[in-house]
C-alpha cells in the first residue's frame, strides 16, 4: 500500500485532493494518465473512502456499459443489400 | 459524395458540419494503425484457410491504390470492410433509436466508405475510419431526421446534474448512488444511453465498448481531446444518474448501502 504523503501531511483529506480525484477519475479509469498521476490518484483512493466509492461506481458503470453493448450480428439481408449496393456504385476515377 | 478532411490539431469544434475535404486530401490516420480486427464468425460463410487470410491481409496492407482496378478495389473492400459489419451494426443500434434506422445508417456508411475507399490508406485502422464515416453520417443525417431535442445545449440542466452529483458525494451516503449498477438489465443501460445527448453517447460508446484511447476518439469524432474528455465526463455522470434512478425504481439497493464505506471489493 502506498499512502500519498500529500494527503497525509495534516492527517486529513483536503477538498482539493478530492475534487481533483473526482475530476480526473475517468482519465484514471480509462488508462489515460501518466504513471505519476496514476500513483497520486491511487494514493488518494487508498485514503479517501468517499472518493473510492465514487470510483467504484464509475468502474461499475464502465463495465456495465461494455457488457450491455455486446456485439450483435447484423441481419443477413443487410449484408446482402450492402454487397448489392456497392456493385452499383460507380466510383470516380482513381487518383 | 462524402467529404473527409484532416482535422486541424486543436482546431475549432465542428463535428460533422461544414467539412470541406479537397480532392487530394488524405485521411490523417497515421496514429491508428494497430487495431486488431476481430470479426465475428459467420456460420453461413465458408471460412478460408487462416494462412491465406493473413497473406491476403498483408497484401491488402501494401496495395498500390492508384493502380488498382475497380473490381480489385471492390474485392479488397469486401475482404476488409465486410468483416466489420457486425461491429458497425452494433454501434448503429446503440446510436439510433431503432433497428431500421440502424440498418439505414450502416448501409449509408458502407456506401460512403466504398465511395471514398481510394482515400483510405491501406494498412491503417479501417474500423476507426469506418466509425468516423458512421459518426459523420449519423450526425449529418439522422440527427436532423430524429428532431431530437438538442440536449447538448441544455448546459443548465447538465450543470445542475453535475452540481447535484457533487453535493451528494460531499454529503456522504445517498441511497440511489449505492445501488448495484451491475445488476441492472442490459435493456436499462441501452435505454439510458439513448437518453443522453448523442455526442456524449458516441464518446462513451467508443471509450467503453470499443476501448479506444481519447486520441482515437478525438480523430473519429473530429474534435479536440479536451472535448472528448468533457463529453465522457458529462455523459458518464448523466448515465450514472439515470441508472441510479432505474436501479432505485427496481429496488436494486446494495444490502450494505447504509453501512459500507464503499470499499466493497
Amino acid at each position: 500500500m502506498t499512502h500519498g504523503d500529500h494527503a497525509r501531511q495534516d492527517g486529513m483529506m483536503s477538498d482539493s485532493d478530492c475534487s481533483e480525484a473526482l475530476l480526473r477519475v475517468y482519465e484514471y479509469l480509462d488508462g489515460e494518465m501518466s504513471t505519476d498521476d496514476c500513483r497520486k490518484i491511487q494514493a488518494h483512493l487508498d485514503d479517501c473512502g468517499p472518493c473510492l466509492k465514487q470510483y467504484n461506481l464509475d468502474q461499475a458503470l464502465k463495465a456495465v456499459i461494455k457488457r450491455s453493448c455486446a456485439c450483435e450480428e447484423a441481419p443477413l439481408e443487410l449484408r446482402a443489400t450492402i454487397l448489392t449496393r456497392i456493385t452499383m456504385i460507380r466510383i470516380g476515377s482513381p487518383d | 459524395m462524402l467529404m473527409l478532411s484532416v482535422p486541424a490539431v486543436g482546431g475549432p469544434l465542428s463535428p460533422g458540419t461544414g467539412l470541406s475535404g479537397t480532392a487530394a486530401a488524405r485521411l490523417g490516420w497515421g496514429t491508428m494503425t494497430d487495431d486488431t480486427q476481430t470479426p465475428l464468425e459467420n456460420p453461413t460463410e465458408v471460412q478460408p484457410d487462416p494462412s491465406e487470410v493473413s497473406e491476403q491481409r498483408l497484401a491488402d496492407d501494401v496495395v498500390d491504390v492508384a493502380s488498382e482496378t475497380t473490381s480489385e478495389r471492390r474485392a479488397r473492400f469486401e475482404r476488409e470492410a465486410m468483416p466489420l459489419l457486425d461491429q458497425m451494426y452494433s454501434a448503429a443500434l446503440r446510436t439510433t433509436r431503432n433497428p431500421t434506422d440502424a440498418e439505414d445508417l450502416v448501409q449509408e456508411t458502407y456506401a460512403k466508405a466504398y465511395n471514398a475507399f481510394h482515400q483510405y490508406r491501406p494498412g491503417t485502422n479501417l474500423k476507426a475510419w469506418m466509425y468516423r464515416i458512421l459518426t459523420n453520417t449519423y450526425i449529418n443525417t439522422y440527427r436532423k431526421k430524429q428532431r431530437e431535442p438538442l440536449q447538448s445545449d441544455a448546459s443548465d440542466v447538465e450543470d445542475y446534474q453535475l452540481h447535484r452529483a457533487e453535493s451528494h458525494s460531499s454529503a456522504g451516503l445517498r441511497s440511489a448512488e449505492d445501488v448495484a449498477l451491475e445488476h441492472l438489465p442490459d435493456s436499462d443501460v441501452k435505454r439510458a444511453l439513448l437518453e443522453i445527448p448523442e455526442d456524449f453517447r458516441l464518446a462513451v460508446y467508443f471509450a467503453d465498448v470499443e476501448g479506444y484511447a481519447y486520441k482515437e476518439i478525438a480523430e473519429i469524432m473530429q474534435t479536440p481531446i479536451g472535448t472528448v474528455m468533457s463529453r465522457l465526463h458529462r455523459g458518464r455522470r448523466q448515465l450514472r444518474e439515470l441508472l441510479s434512478e432505474y436501479a432505485a425504481d427496481r429496488g436494486f439497493v446494495r444490502a450494505d448501502a447504509t453501512t459500507s464505506t464503499g470499499a466493497d471489493q
